[in-house]
């Protein structure tokens, strides 16, 4: 085994410029907080999100702890919903980890679909908050490990911010009306996203997952889907992931057509058949199934989930999904024991 | 005169109505069966639930995806509303009430909403507590109710944990209620080990576990039906 003589940061920063790297990274463009981290600064789940320096504080403790390689800020998927004006639940009252939710959607049905977006977008919500959360992250752990971020994809973000029931059903009826939507939501993309890049972040994950072959058929998402991902990843300049869960063989290669730098998949995907079919160079990210492995599993299991992920093909070991709190500690160690010792 | 062949001629409007997710062609043939006289379970299980057997096919097969099927959905409601009140009480030996939710945290309702739409079929009474249920809402409603079955959906892992805790507490206030648990990250071993009775990992297989219900219903009707006019 080589001692590894650059930081995590800059072996992912090489791994988005395809330079040459020692070994696969490990990390993450989702939320990988544990409750291991949370529990030795002594913050519930609830707090974390409604305040800069407890999320970035919270979101350092996974590369602290275990040196996973990325801490990625915020923790849930309603960030930009809440800007454009919903109403979220934070789940206050609870000891459980829940994750904030919509609790009032903006647009019911067909009639509502023509919003308008505020000038003062940026200023709404926690869009500031999560903006400063990068530049404290950037400042505490930037220079030895990776920051970054997500925005919702503008399928994904219409369903939450419009009743999903009828949303699907138009994406069928009336796709040109949905291909509005879509079109406005991915300049309050960009907006965010651009936002974030200013702030520093080193890469940005686009999360689709409304699109999922298991929802839409590969048909629709060429249709419907690309155009306005495509929108999104002509704008930003900086590292750029699109991750869509659940089905998605049929899909890889619409995902790479749609501008992205890397893609990420889950456990769901044949990352033999996705690396054959988009050649030797394409960032593949993924793709251990973050709860039935990572949290469920035994120390046995993640590593010879973590080598299969390594064999398969992936250009960067990293979850399917968020990675659930209450991960096993040794779980996280067996983790990047396994990438340090055998991912080059 | 509702003839054999004027019946199969509305039986086929309703079934492909569903299929071709045309809610107005379902609902004029709804309207015609009322009008002939036919009996409203044989349109309902022979129709529209003949035409949903095929709306599952068609989904596993991949040609329809979730639109298409909360389309067909629709189109089945569409006949439903016109035939339930004409609807004989069947007795097939089924009491049937269900607690149906999508627990806290989880604002997803598709999965749930599709389990429904067989249970109102199979002409069970629904208590359906909607999205983002607190936990021990599922148990209130249970004990009030006093429901032979309650259904429990989570779409996302983060939320799934939840459904341990009500399968607990419901298993302890009443040994004899039967739970289902469904959404995309539950699996056979997890329903195993929390004491759950049955699964559905996802709408696909949401849909089929309904439908096998539902066709096991359909089969008994027939029976009931056979020994009826056995029995004359």
């Amino acid at each position: 085994m080589a001692v590894s003589t650059i930081s995590s940061k800059e072996r992912i920063l090489r791994l988005f410029r395809g330079e040459e790297i020692d070994r696969v990274p490990c990390f993450s463009g989702m939320g990988n907080i544990t409750t291991e981290g949370l529990n030795q600064l002594g913050y519930r789940f609830a707090t974390v999100h409604l305040d800069a320096k407890k999320m970035a504080e919270s979101a350092a403790t996974t590369p602290k702890f275990f040196g996973f390689e990325s801490a990625v800020v915020p923790f849930d998927l309603t960030v930009e919903a809440e800007a454009l004006g919903c109403e979220i639940n934070v789940y206050a009252h609870s000891e459980d980890i829940l994750y904030p939710t919509i609790k009032e959607k903006i647009i019911h049905n067909e009639e509502e679909m023509e919003i308008e977006i505020s000038k003062d977008l940026l200023q709404k919500g926690r869009i500031q908050l999560v903006k400063e959360a990068i530049k404290l992250l950037q400042e505490e752990i930037g220079g030895e490990y990776a920051v970054g971020t997500y925005v919702l994809g503008p399928f994904t973000l219409a369903g939450q911010i419009m009743e999903l029931n009828e949303l699907l059903k138009l994406s069928f009826k009336k796709p040109d009306k949905v291909g509005r939507l879509l079109d406005l939501l991915a300049d309050v993309i960009v907006m965010v996203a651009k936002e974030y890049e200013s702030a520093g972040v080193d890469y940005i994950t686009v999360r689709e997952m409304g699109a999922t072959s298991d929802v839409l058929s590969p048909r629709v998402f060429k249709s419907l889907i690309l155009p306005y991902l495509q929108k999104v990843f002509r704008e930003l300049k900086g590292n750029t992931v699109l991750h869509i869960c659940g089905k998605t063989n049929d899909i890889v290669g619409f995902m790479m057509e749609s501008g992205t730098k890397a893609i990420s998949v889950d456990q769901k995907n044949d990352i033999s058949e996705t690396r054959k079919k988009l050649g030797r160079d394409a960032l593949i990210f993924g793709n251990y199934d973050p709860y039935n492995v990572l949290v469920r599993g035994d120390t046995e299991l993640v590593r010879s989930t973590i080598g299969r992920c390594i064999e398969e093909g992936v250009s960067a070991v990293w979850p399917g999904c968020d990675i659930w709190p209450t991960v096993p500690p040794e779980n996280m160690k067996a983790m990047m024991d396994e990438i340090t010792n055998y991912g080059g | 005169m509702l003839t054999e062949e004027k019946k199969r001629e509305i039986l086929d409007r309703l079934k492909n109505g569903v299929i071709q997710y045309d809610e107005d062609a379902v609902r004029e043939a709804a309207q015609e069966a009322v009008e002939f006289g036919m009996d409203a379970n044989e349109a309902i299980f022979e129709g529209l639930v003949s035409g949903m057997e095929e709306v599952g096919r068609l989904f596993e097969e991949q040609e329809y995806f979730v639109p298409e099927l909360l389309m067909c959905a629709d189109a089945l409601y569409a006949g439903l509303d016109i035939l339930k009140p004409h609807v004989k009480k069947m007795d097939l030996g089924v009491k049937g009430s269900v607690v149906i939710g999508t627990v806290e945290g989880d604002v997803h309702d598709i999965g749930k909403n599709i389990v429904k739409m067989m249970f109102d079929v199979a002409g069970f009474t629904v208590y359906d507590l909607g999205r983002d249920v607190p936990l021990d809402k599922f148990v209130e409603e249970q004990l009030r109710t006093d429901s032979d079955l309650v259904c429990l959906s989570a779409m996302m892992t983060t939320t799934m944990v939840g459904m341990q805790k009500v399968i607990e507490k419901l298993k302890q206030k009443n040994p004899d209620v039967k739970i289902m648990i469904g959404g995309a990250p539950v699996s056979k071993e997890l329903a195993d080990k929390w004491g759950a009775d049955g699964y559905a990992p996802d709408a696909n297989n949401a849909l089929k576990e309904a439908i096998n219900m539902i066709s096991s219903l359909r089969k008994m009707r027939q029976e009931a039906e056979a020994n009826r006019i056995e029995g004359r």
